[in-house]
């Protein structure tokens, strides 16, 4: 018989980290310019693709350079770090590639549709917009605001990933890290869903109206991710 | 680890990478997987029946990581239970991942054209025959990298996750930077070449994709022909990119040597980053003095 109580006392904390991250990783997600398919045909201000998956492509390649790094420190801070710069990266080689095909491949140069006046350069945007579109490729407040989204995201998911990994259990090292990196990405998929019903296709990052909506889906993910953790450390911690 | 080691480790795995980003994308070109897709299912409904392959499995990140679950599982299978050698056992593991693939490209052309029967869009089953092999190679080929790049991260680099995991993440990630970069070459450009260069699609212009080909009827070949000089390298640089240079930080400032060397690794890709934001804004000033705005100033004229 599994001592569910017990389990849950003994890992309290890494249920609160847990559920910590979760919110990190929903709340990252409002960061993230995100155009969807509009912006595949530079008809929306972000990048070409859905909310969840550049989301999670980020954060995931935090999980891995935050995973290499735990085999090799016990320092949390160093790994959250690690995490966080592993998702900036991706997230920013993402975004500069995908400035050169909007800007040598369509031939259009970055353009807010939201806001006339670039909040971190000053730059006029709306005479820029093309007819007939919301805006078009990353003008530097949203290239700005992914690489936000990329490292919450990841600090996020290396938290996750550490809490679940530092759960007593009887399992051997190889399998523990196994089931907890499995872990660590449902929880992942789990919180970068659930802002994407406050995004609804597109955001061009924090200076867009609808990132004001992020506390709806970070009680949300609270709720969600401390449901998770607690399957998470009783299944990680009874076996 | 040696350094020199871990670095020529490391170049083979961003080579792998490169080829796997453009592999990909080329994929998604042929079969216009993901975003632009969009346009291509709305062309019947303008009236504007073609001859592109249509097919959106999914996303393609989740296509893809699809792809490296199944076949980094056959590999794991086939080195750990069979004693296979890594070349086969990868080899063997990428050919499954592409015969799944044929059959929901196959799966997903007939479905999504045969819902289209209403607006007379027709199944061209020579457009099968000759675009799902073409698929089914690049999937191979971005299996196959991707299982390279995951074998010689768990077995050479020490990576703790298990191979089909890491194959999983970075499937999702070649698909989310393939669906962010080389597709909107595709999406953006190659699909309204009939509009004038240079500017986003006019919501007005939905659906009216180019249907002629440089000679005869366009088909998805003929896309993977144009995007493969762009769209395609550059998703390939950009997934290279992502595995390298997260790689990199690490293999010079190896983080095993003391918490010191971790910092360090951290600083450098946060300079890293820098970098990239000042270059994005070095070339969006450049294309806003080189294209100019597209109204005049109402303000300030």
């Amino acid at each position: 018989m599994i001592d569910i109580a017990g389990i849950l006392i003994d890992n309290i904390l890494f249920v609160a980290l847990i559920t910590l991250g979760g919110v990190l990783i929903s709340w990252s997600v409002h960061f993230v310019p995100v155009g969807g398919a509009p912006a595949a045909m530079a008809q929306a201000t972000g990048i070409g693709t859905g909310t969840v998956q550049l989301a999670a492509g980020a954060g995931l390649t935090g999980l891995v350079t935050a995973g290499a790094m735990i085999n090799v420190t016990d320092s949390l801070p160093l790994i959250l770090a690690s995490g966080a710069v592993g998702a900036m990266i991706m997230i920013s080689v993402t975004m500069i590639v995908g400035t050169w095909v909007y800007t040598y491949g369509v031939g259009v140069p970055p353009a807010s549709a939201k806001v006339d006046y670039d909040p971190i350069t000053k730059d006029r945007q709306d005479i820029y917009v093309s007819q007939g579109t919301e805006g078009h490729g990353l003008p530097t407040v949203s290239f700005v605001s992914g690489v936000i989204g990329g490292g919450l995201g990841g600090i996020g998911g290396a938290m996750v990933y550490y809490s679940l990994v530092n759960i007593t259990t009887g399992l051997s090292a190889t399998n523990l890290m196994g089931l907890a990196s499995i872990f660590a990405v449902g929880i992942f998929f789990v919180n970068a869903v659930i802002p994407s019903y406050n995004i609804g296709g597109t955001i061009e990052g924090f200076h867009d109206p609808k990132f004001k909506r992020w506390p709806k889906a970070v009680i949300t993910s609270f709720i969600v991710t401390f449901m998770c953790s607690i399957v998470g450390v009783i299944a990680i911690g009874g076996l | 680890m040696e350094p020199l080691m871990g670095m020529g480790v490391l170049a083979i795995i961003g080579a792998a990478a490169t080829i796997a980003g453009a592999s990909e994308d080329l994929e998604s070109d042929v079969g216009s997987q993901s975003n632009p897709n969009s346009q291509v299912q709305l062309a019947p409904q303008m009236n504007y029946p073609h001859r592109i392959f249509n097919k959106a499995i999914s996303g393609e990140p989740p296509s893809n990581a699809m792809l490296g679950a199944v076949g980094g599982t056959v590999t794991s299978v086939l080195m750990n239970a069979y004693g296979l050698s890594v070349v086969f056992a990868i080899a063997a593991g990428a050919l499954v991942a592409a015969l799944i693939h044929g059959t929901y490209c196959t799966s997903a052309y007939m479905g999504r054209s045969a819902s289209q029967k209403r607006f007379r869009q027709p199944i061209y089953l020579d457009i099968i025959r000759s675009h799902v092999p073409v698929m089914m190679g690049f999937a191979y080929i971005t299996t196959f990298c991707i299982l390279v790049v995951s074998y010689l991260m768990t077995a050479v680099l020490a990576h703790p996750f298990p191979l089909p995991l890491l194959a999983f993440i970075w499937g999702i990630t070649v698909g989310a930077i393939g669906s962010s970069t080389g597709d909107v070459h595709y999406g953006a450009e190659r699909e309204f070449q009939n509009v004038e260069f240079g500017s986003g699609l006019n919501a007005a212009n939905s659906g009216n994709i180019v249907r002629k080909a440089e000679s005869g009827l366009r088909n998805g070949i003929d896309n993977s022909w144009f995007c493969a000089k762009f769209g395609g390298p550059v998703t390939g640089i950009a997934f290279g990119m992502t595995v390298f240079l997260s790689g990199w930080i690490t293999a010079v400032f190896d983080p095993s040597t003391g918490t010191t060397a971790g910092w360090l690794s951290v600083i450098a890709g946060a300079i890293i980053v820098l970098a990239l934001i000042i270059w994005n804004r070095r070339i969006e000033v450049a294309a806003r003095n080189t294209y100019g705005p597209y109204k005049e100033d109402e303000v300030e004229a």
